[in-house]
């Protein structure tokens, strides 16, 4: 045991010995001072596409392009989601939607809680395929179903009026009581040149 | 063991006989162990009540429904119980008998009064009375770990500055050892600092004895919040625990301290550093990010500090391994020193911005605290408690075999403790932010995210159960090591020459290099590096103090007066209007229900993040929000977004039984809220309290508040009809509850009023609600520009 040479210091009967710093602690701690101000500038001095909200654009931007560069902007009317509604992958993109803002109303299979149910045949604000986009956007029921322009994406109001169209009719067990009046059956979807890839529509 | 000690400070007479003056009268005097014993006791009685409370609240998040309907036992007013309870209750108290037990004997005098060291003791134990009485019954700030309402703070300022803090400084001042041992210098540090966070964070405008408004709002009492919140771990629960650490590992080894310069220089840089770091709590949020920043790049320099203490606890014990296989109070001090080792790594780590955007809100930060508060903190003080029973109550301890089973199930609780919970933290960090290949969320359904670390949360009770059990040992052991007390404490007598002014500073220690031909700067360089300078402050007590509070107060105002002074921080939002009456009414409720315990109101710029709760939270949106409600744990979702996301009535349905809206919900019941009623007229301070801290309320808003309010609550009640809900719910505390929810981030999307009459809030926010639409799609349109 090497012994460096002892302090005088003694407090109750407490020693000290007069070690230097470690090496590595001393050089590690003048290294993470050394290493601020850089980070500083680097992030500070003014340069754009360095800041939280510069980056959070970029990455926005990229999300939006993966989403929806395939499709551009889509209206919400009738045609636009009955055609999507034979999309496969798009309908799952509307289920995400579906998932994340209206299962605490709908419940996770459509089955209705608070809010009806969607997979019967009868309908409270709806009586053609486009009214599903309307009643999102705008709400419905003196605000029982709160507007959701301001919250989705076009494009995601029209994917989650997709999948909410192709729950109709599964009449999942245990769901609300039907309410609202039976109305016609939605407009076969358009023949269309992609509808080879058309597949189960209820997954 | 007594006469042991009495030829050891004879021995340090002597020495220091040498290098002081003659010296004059011998004094005598001997030591309150009374005191000691007070406070032992209580720390031992708080350590089985603190973590009992936070064994409950572990047990209600996987059994939410376990206290159905019972206001007082839910979650979000317990979970604040249990943090004061482990902090200022357990490790407060032991803080105290580590100070009254070292410092009589570091300065060789009794304290300064005894019955000023009697207040401090009853007087904190009525103030953890009364936090334990006020919190379940839902009277809280909602400021973690400064819950408590205004007149407690008071009492808290009185008890801790005036009686502890004189009572130490007088002790200090007629000490009979003429230099103050590091032990000191940390006790000196943390009963400053705790002083000064303390008076500044707690600063109100009141609304009758139980309620208090911030003087601070949003992003200003956010970052007040967290330099508090922040350096309430750093000054009392790191720095007094280092004083701690100084004392009792070297006498329970009975080695020399590691190196003296390194406690000098890891003891400054501590006090100095650690101050600036509060604003990494609050990385990705509002907080302007120049002072993000700052936090994050002093929380990197804080690591080497902070580990300073670590090695020279840990290389204290050189030499003396073997008595740490064979001694479980070293046994307690090494595994407790050791997890503040990694603690303090992994504070720095967690402070880097991308490491903090997956850990923020997750489990993580409550691994990293119990392994800090559990190893750290807990073991410390067990190890002290069992080095200190034995002297106190001068007898044999009962069982050491006992000790021993404590200190192994005690140990093996914290490992089950925090790995499950830090596999939690990982895991539903990673899943919230997890996106599938076309860009959308995996997991959209909070509730799955959740449900899946259950399982871990059970384990989490397991560790925590035997955390408990481990603590149970030290009550039976402590009860029957008393239980041996002999009839009468035997109190020995000491005497030390009392301090002569004429001393003379030991002559400046001699270069090394003298004999080597370099520059002088460089001698001089050589000889400051042997501390002869700081050496004379440490016979300076008062001196001491005064830069020691200059260390702090100086770090802070760098970084407080430009968050308060430069309005760049927080840009304003003309939509944003202050809260209606019934919307203020309905936040107080928020707040003493603890929401904020699993809801954070804080939406970050990360896509994954305003993918799922909305357009990300700006600082303006917060100039109203007195206190600021943040959050820090999402165990629900964020609720920054949430006016209009649902309906009035299923906010109601909500309530009464959150499983029926969303199954595998972890929420409890709010049933009570359904009936108890609403006192309007209770209303009115809280808007005057508003009003007089700069929020524009009108004449009718002031005068007619309740009347107001009542209104607003009929239109409430009308809609839940509407939707298909009950009637006549107007006069219930649920609705007011609602009315603050469905007003909650709405105003950033409502288009300005055209030179609207001032005719209060509602009206403003009801055009608000209306016209959300068209500002969100240009707002959106320009995030992805």
């Amino acid at each position: 045991m090497s012994e460096a040479p002892k302090t005088d210091h003694a407090y109750d009967g407490i020693e000290e010995y007069d070690n230097p710093l470690p090496g590595w602690w001393k050089w590690l701690f003048i290294a993470s001072i050394v290493f601020s101000p850089f980070y500083w500038v680097y992030y500070h001095n003014g340069a754009k596409g360095r800041s939280i909200e510069d980056q959070y654009g970029v990455a926005l931007a990229e999300n939006t392009r993966l989403q929806f560069a395939e499709i551009g902007d889509l209206k919400v009317d009738g045609p636009t989601i009955a055609k999507f509604m034979a999309k496969d992958s798009w309908v799952k993109v509307g289920e995400s939607v579906f998932r994340a803002n209206c299962v605490s109303c709908h419940g996770r299979e459509g089955e209705g809680k608070v809010g009806p149910n969607l997979t019967d045949e009868a309908f409270k604000n709806i009586t053609v395929l486009a009214d599903i986009g309307k009643v999102i956007n705008n709400g419905a029921g003196n605000g029982a179903m709160p507007k959701w322009s301001n919250r989705l994406h076009i494009n995601e109001i029209v994917l989650v009026s997709a999948y909410v169209a192709n729950l109709r009719g599964k009449n999942v067990e245990g769901g609300r009581p039907e309410e609202g009046n039976k109305i016609a059956p939605w407009p076969e979807p358009v023949a269309e040149e992609e509808s080879g890839e058309e597949g189960d529509a209820k997954s | 063991m007594d006469t042991h000690v009495a030829n050891q400070s004879e021995q340090a007479d002597a020495a220091d006989g040498t290098t002081t003056q003659r010296s004059t009268v011998l004094e005598s005097f001997s030591y309150d162990d009374g005191i000691v014993r007070l406070f032992a006791t209580a720390t031992i009685v708080w350590a089985l009540v603190g973590t009992l409370a936070g064994l409950f609240v572990a047990l209600l998040l996987v059994m939410p429904t376990l206290t159905e309907g019972i206001p007082w036992l839910s979650f979000g007013r317990l979970r604040p119980l249990h943090t004061n309870a482990a902090i200022f209750a357990f490790a407060g108290n032991a803080i105290f008998a580590a100070v009254y037990y070292s410092t009589q004997r570091l300065c060789k005098a009794r304290m300064w009064s005894d019955t000023l060291s009697r207040l401090h003791f009853w007087g904190w134990q009525a103030i953890i009375v009364a936090a334990a009485v006020t919190l379940p019954l839902g009277i809280t700030q909602s400021r973690e770990y400064a819950e408590l309402e205004w007149p407690i703070d008071i009492a808290i300022a009185v008890v801790w500055l005036l009686i502890f803090g004189g009572n130490f400084l007088m002790t200090l001042i007629n000490r009979r050892e003429r230099h103050m041992y590091v032990a000191l210098w940390f006790y000196i540090a943390t009963i400053v600092t705790v002083a000064v966070l303390h008076v500044f964070n707690n600063l109100v405008v009141p609304a009758g004895l139980f309620k208090g408004y911030s003087v601070y709002a949003g992003v200003q009492d956010a970052f007040m919040q967290w330099w508090y919140g922040h350096n309430a771990v750093a000054f009392f629960l790191t720095t007094p625990f280092l004083g701690l650490m100084y004392y009792f590992l070297p006498k329970a080894a009975d080695r020399p301290v590691f190196s003296y310069r390194l406690s000098i220089i890891h003891f400054w840089s501590l006090v100095f550093i650690y101050i600036w770091a509060g604003p990494h709590h609050l990385h990705y949020t509002a907080l302007p990010e120049w002072a993000s920043t700052l936090g994050m790049l002093f929380s990197l320099m804080l690591w080497m500090p902070s580990w300073g203490g670590m090695i020279n606890g840990l290389l204290t014990l050189r030499g003396a391994w073997h008595k740490v296989a064979a001694d479980p109070v070293l046994k307690f001090f090494v595994v407790g020193v050791t997890f503040y080792g990694m603690s303090t790594f992994e504070g720095p780590m967690l402070s880097i911005k991308s490491v903090n955007s997956l850990s923020h809100y997750t489990d993580w930060t409550i691994a990293h605290v119990h392994s800090g508060a559990l190893g750290w903190n807990g073991f410390m003080a067990f190890g002290m408690l069992y080095w200190l029973l034995p002297r106190i109550f001068q007898t044999k301890i009962w069982s050491d075999k006992l000790v021993s089973l404590h200190f192994w199930t005690g140990t093996l609780g914290i490992l089950l403790y925090i790995v499950p919970i830090y596999a939690a933290g990982l895991m539903q960090g990673l899943m919230w932010r997890a996106m599938d290949e076309t860009g959308n969320l995996q997991y959209p359904d909070f509730i799955e995210t959740v449900q899946s670390i259950v399982p871990l949360w059970w384990v989490r009770v397991l560790g925590g159960a035997l955390y408990v059990g481990g603590i149970v040992m030290l009550c039976i052991n402590a009860l029957f090591t008393w239980f041996g007390r002999p009839d009468s404490y035997d109190v020995p007598v000491y005497s030390a020459p009392r301090l002569t002014d004429d001393y003379q500073d030991e002559p400046k220690p001699k270069s090394d290099l003298d004999d080597v031909p370099m520059l002088d700067s460089a001698k001089s360089l050589s000889v400051w590096a042997r501390m002869g300078w700081h050496r004379r402050w440490e016979r300076l007590p008062v001196k001491f103090t005064v830069l020691t509070t200059l260390a702090v107060v100086i770090a802070t105002l760098f970084e407080l007066v430009p968050t308060f002074l430069i309005r760049s921080n927080v840009p304003t939002i003309a939509t944003v209007k202050p809260y209606t009456p019934l919307e203020l009414a309905g936040r107080h409720i928020f707040v003493s229900e603890g929401c904020y315990n699993c809801h954070s109101q804080m939406i970050r710029p990360i896509v994954a993040e305003t993918k799922r709760y909305g357009e990300y939270s700006k600082p303006g949106e917060f100039i109203y929000d007195r206190p600021f409600q943040w959050g820090s744990r999402r165990i629900g979702p964020d609720l920054a977004r949430e006016g209009g996301r649902q309906s009035s009535f299923w906010h109601w349905r909500h309530f009464e039984n959150p499983a029926y809206v969303s199954p595998g919900s972890v929420m409890p019941s709010y049933e009570h809220l359904l009936t108890e009623e609403m006192n309007f007229d209770a209303i009115a301070p809280h808007v005057k309290a508003a009003w007089q801290l700069g929020a524009p309320y009108s004449d009718e808003d002031l005068n007619n508040t309740a009347e107001v309010a009542y209104k607003q609550a009929e239109r409430i009640a009308a809609e839940i009809v509407a939707q298909g809900g009950p009637a006549s719910t107007m006069d219930t505390q649920a609705v007011a509850l609602i009315a603050y929810l469905q007003r909650i981030g709405i105003d950033l999307f409502a288009t300005p009023e055209p030179e609207a009459a001032e005719n209060g809030g509602d009206a403003a926010a009801e055009t608000a609600v209306e016209s959300e639409d068209a500002a969100s799609e240009t707002e959106a349109d320009d995030e992805t520009e």
